[in-house]
C-alpha cells in the first residue's frame, strides 16, 4: 500500500484522536521525539540528537508517592496512555528489541516499562540519506528495514510504501484507508558512510581482553561525563532516590551513567572502578561483549551519536577496528 | 601538513628522546577532519600523531590531573587558553610547576564563537614556544553579558528556565573546566534535600547556579563549559556574568594569569566593594 507524502499530515490526524502522537521535531535547537502539535511534519531529522529511550524509560519517573500520618499511606504511579510513536529510525527500533530484552525478559518484568510498552506502536521510517556517523550495516542492521516495527514506511520521493507488520500495525494502516492506495515503492540498497569492522567473534574475543593493555590507552581522554550514555538509544542503567518533604514524598527513578565515578561506590568509599579506565571498559565490553553473552545480540546498535556527541572524540568505531586487528 | 606542526612534532621528538618529559598531552586526528582527539604520546615513534590545526579545540591541562602525584615532567601543548589552565591548576594547588614543561603554540585560527572574544591568544606561560606570537585583539569579553543584562528580569528567567529544561545533567560542562577541581563534587553527593538527581527545571537550574556560583571568580573563560555542552546551552555567559560583576566592583580583573592575584571571593581586603551587602 502507498500513501503519498502530501497526505501524510492527513492519515495522522485521523489516528491523533485515539493516541498520543510523538514525532521527531526541534524545540530549543534540540531534536527529540515529541507530543505532534498538528502542524507540518519535517522528516528531514536523521537521528534525533536525543534517542527515542525516554518515551519508554523517562529521564526521571516517579515510581510512588507516600504520606506518613499514623498510618503511611504509599500510592503507586500508574500511566498508560496509548501512544504512537512515528518516524523512528531502524537502529532505534532495534535499541527499543534491546531494551524490551532488559526490561521484560529473564523472568523479571518491570512494570514501569511494560506498562507504557503495552500502550505504545511504532510506525518507523526506513533511512534513505544516513548521517556521517551512522554505521548500523556494520552491527547487523539493514538501514532500510526495521523489522520490530508495528509499521515500516519506505519512503521514495512523493509517497510512503506502508508495510504494516504486526497485527496492531494492520489496524492502524486500516485508519489511514481511503488515502492508502496500491502499489510499492523502489528503492535503491542504502549504505552507512562509516565503515567498522565488526565481526560476528569480536564479541568472544573481547570477552577474553578484559586485562589486556588496549585499554591502558583506549579511554585516557574521556572526560567521564554521561553524554554518550545519556545520548545512547540503549543504555538503561538508572538509579533510585527519594524527594522528602516533611512527611510526604516521592520515590523516583532516573537515569545513572557507568561513566560516574560515583556509579558503583560502595559503602564505606570502596570503588571497584576507580579510574576512566575500568569505566571505558566496561561500557565498551557491555555495549560489544557482555550483552552479547546475556541476550544473544550487541547492545551497540551502530546510531553513532556518541560518536557525534563525546566532547573527547572518543569513537567507538575506532576501539572495533582496533580490536580487530589484535592478535592474542 | 603546516609548518608548526612540523615543528610540534619535532620538539616532542626531542623532549621525549632527551628524557625531558615522560609523556606529552597534544590533539591527534579521528576519523573526521572538524574533530581531534586529545592525545597521549609516550614514544618518539608515535610523535607523527600529533596535529595542530583549526580543530585542536580541546582543553588539555586538565588531563595532567590523571596523574597527579607522579615522578617526572608530563609535558603540555598550551595554547593561551590551555596555559591559563595550567595556571589555574597550580594556584589551586592541584598541579606543581616544576613537574609540567609546558610546550606553547600561539593560536589564532579556531573558528569557535567562543574564540571571538579571547584575549590571550599567546600562552601566559611556556617552556618553549612553538611558532611566532600572534597579535592580540581587543575583544569585548562581556558583549553577550550586556546582551543578557537588557532583558527584564522575567525574560531573563525563562531563558535560563527554556536552556536548562534541556539539561541532560551530564556534567561535561564540571569534568572538562579547570576550574572544577574539587575532589568530590557537591553534586555527587547522594543525600537527600541536597542536589537532587532528577532530572528537572529545577533541579537543573539548582545544578547550573550552584556550578557557576562554585567557579565563578576563578573562571579563566576557556569556553570549554559551552564547547562541550551536548545541550547547546551557554553556560559560559553564566561565568561570565559574575566576572563582569566583579570587574565593575574589584577592578579589573582576569583569571588564570601568573600574577599571582588571589580569586576575589578568596580573599578580603578592607577596601572591597560592600554595598551588594
Ligand atoms: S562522552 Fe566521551 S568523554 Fe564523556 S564519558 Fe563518554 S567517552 Fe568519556
Ligand atoms: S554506543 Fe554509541 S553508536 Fe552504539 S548505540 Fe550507543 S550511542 Fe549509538
Ligand atoms: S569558561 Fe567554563 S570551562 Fe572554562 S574555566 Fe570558565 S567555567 Fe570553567
Ligand atoms: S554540559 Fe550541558 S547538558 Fe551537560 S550538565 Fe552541563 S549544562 Fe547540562
Amino acid at each position: 500500500m502507498k500513501l503519498l507524502k502530501k497526505d501524510l499530515k492527513e492519515a495522522l490526524r485521523l489516528i491523533s484522536d485515539d493516541f498520543e502522537l510523538l514525532l521527531p521535531g526541534e524545540g530549543s535547537g534540540v531534536s527529540r521525539f515529541a507530543l505532534w502539535d498538528g502542524g507540518d511534519i519535517d522528516l528531514s531529522y536523521g537521528n534525533t540528537q536525543l534517542p527515542p529511550k525516554d518515551i519508554l524509560f523517562p529521564h526521571t519517573e516517579k515510581m510512588y508517592s507516600f504520606k506518613c500520618a499514623t498510618d503511611v499511606e504509599v500510592t503507586e504511579e500508574a500511566e498508560a496512555k496509548s501512544r504512537i510513536v512515528f518516524g523512528i529510525r531502524p537502529c532505534d527500533m532495534r535499541a527499543i528489541e534491546c531494551m524490551d530484552k532488559v526490561f521484560l525478559e529473564k523472568g523479571f518484568t518491570d512494570s514501569f516499562y511494560s506498562r507504557k510498552r503495552e500502550h505504545t506502536l511504532f510506525i518507523a521510517m526506513g533511512c534513505t540519506n544516513p548521517c556521517r556517523t551512522c554505521f548500523c550495516d556494520s552491527m547487523g542492521l539493514t538501514p532500510g528495514d526495521a523489522p520490530a516495527a508495528d509499521i515500516l514506511l519506505v519512503e521514495s520521493d512523493d509517497s510512503f510504501e506502508v508495510k504494516a507488520q504486526t497485527q496492531r500495525g494492520k489496524e492502524i494502516a486500516e485508519c489511514f484507508g481511503r488515502l492508502l492506495t496500491d502499489g510499492k515503492v523502489q528503492v535503491s540498497k542504502v549504505s552507512c558512510a562509516l565503515k567498522t569492522k565488526m565481526s560476528d567473534d569480536l564479541p568472544e574475543k573481547l570477552s577474553g581482553m578484559f586485562e589486556h593493555p588496549i585499554w591502558d590507552e583506549v579511554g585516557r581522554a574521556c572526560i567521564g561525563c554521561a553524554t554518550c550514555t545519556y545520548v545512547c538509544p540503549t543504555c538503561y542503567c538508572f538509579d533510585i532516590s527519594l524527594d522528602n518533604h516533611g512527611s510526604e514524598g516521592v520515590s523516583f527513578r532516573c537515569w545513572d551513567s557507568c561513566m560516574f565515578s560515583d556509579y558503583t561506590r560502595m559503602a564505606g568509599g570502596h570503588n571497584p572502578r576507580p579510574t576512566k579506565k575500568e569505566r571505558v571498559r566496561n561500557r565498551y565490553m557491555h555495549k560489544l561483549s557482555y550483552f552479547n553473552e546475556r541476550y544473544g545480540s550487541a547492545l551497540c546498535v551502530g546510531c553513532g551519536r556518541c560518536v557525534e556527541k563525546c566532547p573527547a572524540n572518543l569513537d567507538i568505531t575506532e576501539f572495533i577496528d582496533k580490536v580487530a586487528e589484535v592478535r592474542l | 601538513m603546516n609548518d608548526i606542526e612540523t615543528k610540534l612534532r619535532e620538539t616532542v621528538k626531542r623532549l621525549l628522546a632527551d628524557h625531558t618529559v615522560r609523556y606529552v598531552i597534544g590533539w591527534e586526528a579521528t576519523r573526521f577532519e572538524d574533530k581531534t582527539r586529545p592525545a597521549f604520546i609516550s614514544d618518539s615513534a608515535d610523535t607523527d600523531r600529533l596535529v595542530w590545526n583549526k580543530y585542536c579545540v580541546s582543553s588539555l591541562a586538565k588531563y595532567a590531573l590523571d596523574e597527579q602525584h607522579s615522578e617526572g615532567k608530563i609535558g603540555i601543548c598550551v595554547r593561551g587558553c590551555d596555559s591559563r589552565a595550567v595556571c589555574r591548576l597550580i594556584e589551586d594547588k592541584q598541579l606543581l610547576r616544576e613537574n609540567l614543561y609546558l610546550i606553547g603554540l600561539p593560536c589564532d585560527d579556531k573558528e569557535m564563537n567562543i574564540c571571538d572574544t579571547c584575549t590571550h591568544r599567546n600562552p601566559v606561560i611556556y617552556d618553549e614556544l612553538v611558532g611566532e606570537p600572534v597579535l592580540e585583539r581587543q575583544a569585548d569579553r562581556f558583549a553577550m553579558v550586556g546582551l543578557m543584562e537588557a532583558m527584564s528580569a522575567d525574560e531573563r528567567y525563562s531563558f535560563w528556565e527554556s536552556n536548562y529544561s534541556k539539561c541532560i545533567r551530564c556534567y561535561a560542562c564540571r569534568n572538562i573546566c579547570p576550574a572544577c577541581n574539587c575532589r568530590a563534587c557537591y553534586a555527587d553527593q547522594e543525600r537527600v534535600g541536597w542536589q537532587g538527581k532528577q532530572m528537572n527545571t529545577a533541579q537543573n537550574q539548582i545544578y547550573g547556579l550552584t556550578r557557576t556560583y562554585h567557579v565563578g571568580d576563578r573562571c579563566i573563560e576557556c569556553g570549554e563549559c559551552e564547547r562541550v555542552c551536548p545541550m547547546m546551552i551557554p553556560v559560559m555567559l553564566q561565568t561570565r556574568k559574575m566576572l563582569k560583576d566583579i570587574n565593575e566592583m574589584f577592578g579589573d580583573y582576569e583569571c588564570g594569569l601568573p600574577d599571582g592575584r588571589a580569586p576575589v571571593l578568596g580573599e578580603y581586603t578592607l577596601g572591597d566593594a560592600d554595598d551588594f551587602m
